[in-house]
């Protein structure tokens, strides 16, 4: 089941970074990035699942954090560009 | 029960990528992600934190849980409203737009910190492109 977890988290990478790749407007890359931060924890807590082993949850805390602080200074960025 | 939450978690997840794909609007698009797998992902970590044993990494997966669910409004929020005021990037608002009766009210747009502090409303490159009145009655009825 976790495997299938897995599956279907890396379909929704798929679909975050085409996002990331052809989106018209920088806000919607910002999109796509959070989206494939937000699998990326997901595949960490998913892996860690599977072998029982957690010694890299603490980076989903920081990845987390770092994903926060970046969407806010990229909203002030694109407030004062303006495109 | 910890890997069945898991995968309620990824297809949320799932199911977000495929809005953001799909939506043809940025506000749409940013919708999307931000209700969707914010839930996916805090599920994912509950069902980690149930499956897992040791209390190190169920402090980490909850941690990371709660901070997600702190962070992710605020953020969508800065995004959409730096979406909103941005003068290149086209965005449409339904029904309610609030902030554009707020300008029309004469008051500016609630900046993030941009005022200066000093009580000086934001002016200038802060007036944006002209928005189509707000449909229905709404600016007229109810000056508070």
């Amino acid at each position: 089941m976790i495997t299938a977890s897995l599956v279907v988290i890396a379909l929704a990478g798929l679909g975050f970074g085409y996002r990331l790749l052809v989106g018209p407007s920088l806000t919607d890359r910002v999109v796509g990035l959070d989206g494939l931060l937000i699998v990326g924890v997901s595949a960490l807590t998913l892996r860690a699942m599977q072998t029982g082993e957690g010694a890299f949850l603490p980076v989903a805390v920081v990845v987390t954090l770092v994903g926060f602080v970046s969407t806010a200074v990229v909203a002030r960025f694109i407030e004062g560009r303006g495109r | 029960m910890g890997p069945a939450l898991a995968l309620v978690g990824s297809v949320l997840t799932l199911l977000a990528a495929l809005g953001v794909v799909r939506f043809g609007d940025v506000m749409a698009r940013m919708h999307a992600l931000t209700k969707a797998s914010t839930m996916g992902l805090v599920l994912v970590l509950l069902g980690g934190a149930l499956t897992l044993d040791h209390p190190n990494d169920i402090t980490s997966l909850l941690l990371a849980g709660a901070l997600q669910l702190l962070t992710m409004p605020v953020a969508a929020n800065l995004m959409s409203r730096a979406t909103y005021l941005a003068r290149g990037i086209p965005s449409e608002v339904d029904a309610v737009d609030e902030l554009a009766q707020r300008e029309a009210n004469g008051q500016g747009p609630v900046s993030a910190g941009r005022d200066g502090g000093d009580g000086t409303p934001p002016t200038g490159r802060r007036s944006r492109r002209p928005r189509p009145p707000a449909p229905g009655g709404r600016s007229g009825t109810a000056p508070s």
